[in-house]
């Protein structure tokens, strides 16, 4: 017996190990709704946090997050294009070409993923998780609107600390129709037709404008899609890799491939005589 | 002319938040140097998984400056290793001291898992949680690149990498620290055979990719001790020792083998 | 005009203003010892030169030459230690010349630090300075802002503090040569093995009053193990969009091509340094 009692109790007044509070959270399956996040011991984290993390402002920091990024989504009457390259970079090093950058929500929502990695991922998990929490609490799918303002929100309440992304959310729902928004880490919130979002935007507009027309098919519309990314990655140093492409539609999402650039780039080029700047001619 | 536009993108490009805020032009910014508690303690960590196992391998120099710490201070990590049927490995590589904070708190999850539900996590879950572990310190970040390795519920390798604030993705093979730049083309030649094609498959663009295939464990170690030959060779923090675990459905297996001291 | 060409110092300096980095000179972080021992002096050095964490030469060499009897260690900015010991060897030779003596170790000194003074430490070189002259065997020290030492053992770079470590607890007064040469090269290996900034082979020079003795990769304790799997590839694995071949009988049209006998091209190959 006072074996078992010496196994199972601590001396008291030992400050070692974890406190309960940080147990608590050990044992917790997901943290917790109500984030705490671990802050550095000074009086402006965020000037802080800038100083190490930002290498926009400072090439040099010590920490370097993923960022870069073409990501495009638009409205037309079959539902809605969500198009990405897949290219991760930190500074000038290509930190991954294989990036999932569009996020399954679930079965019928869909985010993209620019600027900081890790915050799109991450919160748009959590947006997932309050939507399947609205599903469980009033019996039926959560509209775009309300998805999306879930998100404008709680990026809102972290204004000023530090978070980087752009998203947009896509998804079709009975009362709304095919629905799109745009929503970033300044905490604006949009819905439109079209955007493109992330270093590679400027590119991808300039092909998707140019074509663009809500009376699309469903093919020329993916096509589309495709084009507008091959551009961006052409001409943009920060996107490249693969071309991620969705379509939404009422029924849910469908996904149409995860297809390497480059022999798309060949295609296009020599089958449509596009990108006639490119020659493999010598002299 | 090169050298202007390597730098990060133009700051007059799309962003969000931080990069709305106008860099500072001159050194007469007041900068604060007060709070620094990071080091880089350099070397290099790489894993590599195929159909059956995953190997993970870090060098077990720690530097500081040019000076070394120490020629031993193991980069990998079994976690939960008191339970036999664990097949968790983590590397970590940057920062030492958060590194091993790291390992802990996933080793700690970990345990508290089995615990409380009477089996070993999988890796997937286990990679989720380490990337939540990470974003928990989303403003005072761990200054670390982790790789997890393991075995999925198919028994297949599963090879997991994070950035230093928990964004995280599977993949074949990942390198990572300070000879990354190094290593990882040789890897993306070697593992997955890119920029090779088989020869006389087609003339121009008919020329056919080379298709990456699971790779055999012999030829995996062979990458690994070269890579790692070949990064000490180049990097000045990458040296003295290579730690070694090969992960299969038989166990954790631990190798090391000596690497060049200057 | 001679000297330094500063017309695109403006342009640089409001380049790095705006955050573009400045080139990265190699530099060779280095470990260089001296010491003089009863018939003369040695000095020695790692081979390792490096451009921030990364090794850029795995086997350059760091003592250079002055006069017959005169050679210099170099540590710091790798072209500055180069040029400038071959701008001083230049006047010591033309100084030799028009005095008729044999230079002096002091006169190459004098002149490192005159140099290297009026440049105010923007010349990055370290330097170990040793020679024997008809006043005797000497060994200094030239600092990059131009200031110099005199002693009997001295050690420079990233290194020196490994290497001096070495010689504080083993020199002694009256090294024989051999003793002298062990000492130096114990002290380079301290370096090599202890500093980042040092490594691959240790070169050692010995000079008396008859000869200098260069013994080039004295000691090589970092030979690369064979490499376990082979890397060549199958011709044809590289994907080529367009090809061109230039004849030689084309190409002589603009430049003259010496034939080389199949011999030769081997002997050629032999003398690269590359791995296997």
């Amino acid at each position: 017996m006072d074996t078992l009692v010496a196994q199972y109790s601590r001396p008291s007044g030992q400050q070692e190990g974890y406190s309960q509070d940080e147990q608590q959270e050990l044992l917790q399956l997901t943290p917790p709704l109500s984030l705490k996040f671990a802050l550095p011991p000074i009086a402006q984290p965020s000037s802080w946090l800038r100083a190490m993390t930002d290498d926009y402002s400072n090439p040099n920091c010590p920490i370097k997050i993923a960022h870069g990024t073409t990501t495009l989504a638009f409205r037309f009457q079959g539902g809605i294009i969500v198009a990405t390259d897949s290219r991760a970079t930190a500074g000038n090093w290509i930190a991954s070409q294989t990036v999932k950058k569009v996020i399954e929500i679930n079965n019928c929502l869909l985010g993209t993923m620019a600027g900081g990695a890790a915050d799109c991922q991450y919160w748009l998990a959590y947006l997932g998780m309050q939507c399947r929490l609205h599903e469980l609490r009033h019996k039926r799918r959560i509209s775009v609107a309300a998805a999306s303002k879930i998100l404008a929100n709680l990026v809102y309440s972290y204004k000023g600390m530090g978070l980087s992304m752009g998203t947009m959310c896509a998804g079709v729902t009975p009362q709304e129709g095919p629905a799109l928004y745009y929503i970033d880490s300044d905490g604006t919130r949009l819905s439109g037709n079209l955007f493109c979002v992330g270093s590679g935007q400027t590119f991808a507009y300039g092909v998707l404008d140019a074509q663009y027309s809500y009376d699309l098919s469903e093919e020329d519309a993916l096509d589309l899609g495709r084009r507008s990314i091959l551009a961006a990655t052409h001409r943009d140093a920060y996107s490249g890799g693969y071309i991620n492409l969705y379509h939404v539609k009422e029924s849910g999402w469908v996904k149409h491939g995860f297809s390497d650039t480059n022999p798309i780039f060949w295609k296009t080029k020599l089958e449509k005589g596009e990108f006639s700047n490119v020659t493999s001619e010598l002299e | 002319m090169a050298a202007i536009f390597t730098g990060a993108p133009p700051n007059s490009g799309p962003g969000y938040s931080f990069t709305q805020t106008p860099a500072p032009t001159s050194a007469s910014e007041p900068r604060q140097h007060a709070f620094y508690p990071y080091t880089d303690n350099g070397g290099s960590t790489l894993g590599i998984s195929s159909s059956n196992f995953t190997i993970l391998a870090g060098d077990t120099r720690s530097t500081s400056g040019y000076n070394i710490n120490t020629r031993y201070a193991p980069k990998l990590f079994h976690i939960d290793s008191a339970d036999p049927s664990s097949r968790l490995v983590l590397s970590v590589v940057g920062f030492a001291a958060d590194g091993e904070a790291l390992a802990e708190r996933l080793d700690t999850v970990v345990k508290m898992y089995r615990y409380q539900h009477g089996k070993t996590i999988s890796v997937g879950a286990a990679a989720q949680r380490l990337s939540h572990v990470l974003y928990g310190k989303r403003f005072f970040p761990y200054y670390v690149h982790a790789i997890l390795g393991g075995l999925d519920e198919e028994g297949k390798g599963a090879l997991y990498s994070y950035d230093p604030v928990g964004s995280y993705e599977r993949e074949q093979c990942r390198a990572a620290g300070a000879a990354a730049s190094l290593i990882m083309p040789f890897l993306d030649n070697q593992v997955n055979y890119k920029n090779q094609y088989v020869a006389g498959s087609g003339v121009g663009h008919e020329l056919q990719q080379r298709d990456p295939r699971p790779l055999e464990r012999k030829e995996v170690e062979e990458l690994v001790r070269d890579a790692f030959t070949s990064a000490v060779e180049r990097h000045i923090e990458v040296g003295d020792g290579l730690q070694m675990m090969v992960i299969t459905k038989e166990g954790v297996e631990e190798v090391y083998r000596e690497l060049k001291k200057d | 005009m001679p000297g330094f060409d500063f017309s695109n110092h403006n342009r640089n300096a409001a380049l790095h203003a705006q955050g573009v980095p400045l080139p990265k000179a190699t530099s060779t972080g280095t470990t260089i010892v001296g010491c003089l021992y009863d018939g003369g002096v040695v000095i020695a050095a790692d081979t390792r030169a490096t451009s921030g964490p990364i090794v850029a030469d795995k086997n350059c060499e760091k003592l250079h030459y002055i006069s017959p009897q005169i050679w210099c260690a170099g540590a710091g900015t790798a072209a500055d230690t180069e040029f400038t010991t071959a701008l001083i060897s230049s006047n010591l030779e033309l100084h030799a010349l028009s005095t008729g003596r044999t230079p002096r170790v002091v006169t190459c000194m004098t002149l490192l630090k005159q140099h290297l003074f009026r440049y105010q430490g923007h010349i990055g070189a370290y330097l170990v300075v040793a020679g024997v002259d008809p006043t005797g065997a000497h060994l200094f020290t030239v600092h990059a802002h131009g200031s110099t030492d005199k002693l009997p053992y001295v050690t420079m770079g990233s290194g020196s503090l490994a290497a001096m470590s070495v010689f504080e607890t083993q020199w002694k007064r009256s090294l024989s040569r051999d003793d002298a040469v062990k000492l130096c090269a114990d002290a380079i290996q301290a370096g090599i093995f202890n500093d980042l900034g040092s490594g691959s082979n240790v070169d050692v020079a010995v000079i008396t009053a008859e000869k200098t003795t260069l013994m080039r990769n004295y000691i090589t304790p970092n030979v690369r193990e064979k490499k376990q799997r082979n890397y060549r590839f199958e011709r044809g694995t590289t994907a080529v969009l367009a090809e061109k071949v230039i004849k030689r009988e084309e190409i002589s049209k603009y430049v003259t091509v010496h034939e080389l006998s199949d011999e030769s091209v081997a002997g050629a190959a032999e003398k690269m340094d590359v791995d296997l």
